[in-house]
């Protein structure tokens, strides 16, 4: 069932939406994700690595990985670091989640519980 | 390139941010949810057989402990460990308190899903620490 917000509930939301992702954290992170999601480079890279790391835990599980095989995925791992737009990306999505848990604690102080973990839904994760 | 594209847009400091958010947090605190909750709090933290089952049911859940990761508690043990639980949430504020968490959780997760589809992170994730590392 869709809870109904209060007009004032709503408003309070809405400026508290507006603020954040006019903040210089959200401003910077939207950016770097944009240019993440328009570099075929490194999107080709990020991909190369899904599927590498997605190879090896099978080979783990089957007990089949080479020493070559583990070798290949360090390398790839050492690109995507080496690559400026996966790296900013990285840098901003860290900088995005810490200034989030400082406004977050703003919240807690003045309510007294843990605002983020009340809005977490049921199950791990 | 960024700070050229930063010179465009208007920038909320961390200040004005911070303050959104306390009037956030001000538009919770005048809920009915969060008023509700509150009060529960206070009722269970100042019950003396609400806290006295509390503690009765967190002395018998230590000392059983070891045996309860082991699978291991017998009949007798399982038993004394349902009937400490049953009253403790057989008592009225106990009650009251779970069912005030319920509607204070549900408002809290419409307004996570609501932060969480605008900003294009999940604010629970991001801002508690995750039970799977």
């Amino acid at each position: 069932m869709e809870t109904i917000l209060s007009p004032t509930m709503q408003e309070a939301t809405n400026v508290f939406i507006s603020n954040l992702l006019a903040s210089e954290a959200f401003i910077r992170y939207h950016q770097s994700q944009t240019l993440l999601d328009h570099d075929s480079k490194a999107q080709a890279l990020l991909n190369q690595l899904s599927q590498a790391q997605t190879d090896l835990r099978k080979k783990q599980a089957e007990s089949s990985l080479s020493k070559d095989e583990i070798d290949s995925l360090r390398a790839l791992q050492t690109q995507a670091r080496e690559n400026d737009v996966i790296q900013g990306y990285a840098d901003a999505q860290q900088d995005v989640i810490k200034f989030l848990r400082e406004i977050n604690e703003e919240i807690n102080q003045l309510l007294g519980i843990d605002f983020a973990s009340f809005t977490k839904h049921s199950g791990c994760c | 390139m960024n700070d050229q594209v930063n010179e465009d847009i208007e920038i909320a400091s961390s200040s004005i941010v911070k303050q959104s958010a306390r009037d956030f947090a001000a538009a919770i605190a005048e809920t009915p949810q969060f008023k509700a909750f509150e009060q529960a709090a206070y009722a269970f933290r100042n019950d003396q057989a609400a806290q006295q089952a509390m503690q009765a049911l967190q002395q018998k859940q230590q000392s059983l402990r070891p045996l309860m990761q082991l699978n291991a508690l017998n009949n007798i043990q399982r038993e004394e460990l349902l009937e400490l639980q049953s009253a403790f949430t057989s008592q009225p504020v106990v009650q009251e308190y779970f069912s005030a968490q319920v509607e204070l959780t549900t408002l809290c997760q419409a307004l996570g899903d609501e932060l969480s589809g605008a900003i294009g992170l999940n604010y629970a994730a991001a801002c508690v620490a995750s039970c799977c590392g």
